[in-house]
């Protein structure tokens, strides 16, 4: 996907995260890992290090070879994503308390993803 | 995960669901849609005796956070290798038992709201009124299957 798009795609997934109440913990980690993933793979394309037409889909899918490639580019970057992912498993598909705390700093690590990938996009 | 906890992640699912436009929306109306009814299949399932209603939360197929007891797991939970347990998605992993006719059946409407996951929240696949309109007659399928499952005997 070219990066206008990818930007398109992630700003309407944070207006619509900007609904969301501290109880739905479980969708705004996922707005924050989806909208996260755009902006990753905008700066990726923006730096060059893939092309528009390979995008990321989850850190956790890609080859070793590909995440220490990518971690090589922009480490920060692809371990946010990375860290946004990891809180999934546990409140999003469990029932631990403390979601909404951890929803709040899935969004934090959203708000560092979009500040780099603004500045690569700026590039 | 236990069947309560699921049913609680449905109700809240549903209360956003309400206060999302399905246009405006669409990417966190549809994943909303797509992990209640998730939720509504792992239910049946342990309902159905197929799956264990335990502690246990998947991180991929066939791995499976638990209760650790060590400081340094996350959250007091760690990532160990599990055969049966909570789909991620339906067929993520597949079911490898013999699944009755209702429950096929829910897992059938959720295959219907899965085939728009990628294309229209990370691909750029035209969001329009039919699409909006299957998912929604799909889910509301799923949760009545589900109400049906849950009102006969566990098995």
């Amino acid at each position: 996907m070219k990066v206008e798009k990818h930007k398109e795609k992630a700003l309407r997934i944070e207006r619509s995260l900007a609904k969301c109440v501290a109880s739905d913990y479980e969708i705004r980690i996922e707005a924050a890992m989806l909208a996260a993933t755009h902006w990753t793979n905008l700066a990726y394309h923006a730096m060059r290090v893939t092309p528009d037409n390979v995008d990321i889909l989850h850190s956790y899918m890609l080859t070793i070879n590909e995440f220490r490639r990518l971690s090589a580019a922009n480490e920060r970057l692809i371990a946010l994503l990375a860290e946004i992912e990891d809180l999934r498993p546990i409140y999003v598909r469990g029932d631990l308390p403390g979601g909404a705390a951890i929803a709040d700093r899935a969004v934090a690590l959203l708000a560092e993803i979009r500040t780099i990938a603004l500045a690569a996009g700026a590039g | 995960m236990i069947i309560t906890s699921h049913l609680e992640k449905i109700e809240r699912l549903n209360d956003l669901r309400a206060r999302l436009d399905p246009n405006d929306d669409f990417e966190l109306w549809f994943w909303s849609t797509m992990v209640a009814g998730t939720n509504a299949v792992n239910a049946a399932l342990h309902h159905a005796g197929i799956t264990p209603a335990e502690s246990a939360f998947p991180s991929q197929p066939g791995v499976y956070y638990v209760p650790g007891g060590s400081p340094s797991d996350a959250a007091g939970y760690k990532p160990v290798l599990k055969a049966m347990g909570d789909v991620l998605h339906v067929g993520r992993p597949p079911i490898p038992v013999p699944v009755p006719a209702n429950l096929q059946a829910m897992m059938k409407a959720m295959e219907q709201i899965e085939y728009f996951r990628d294309p229209c929240t990370r691909g750029d696949m035209t969001i329009n009124a039919d699409v909006i309109g299957g998912c929604e007659s799909a889910y509301q399928q799923c949760l009545k299957l589900l109400e049906d499952v849950l009102s006969a005997r566990p098995a």
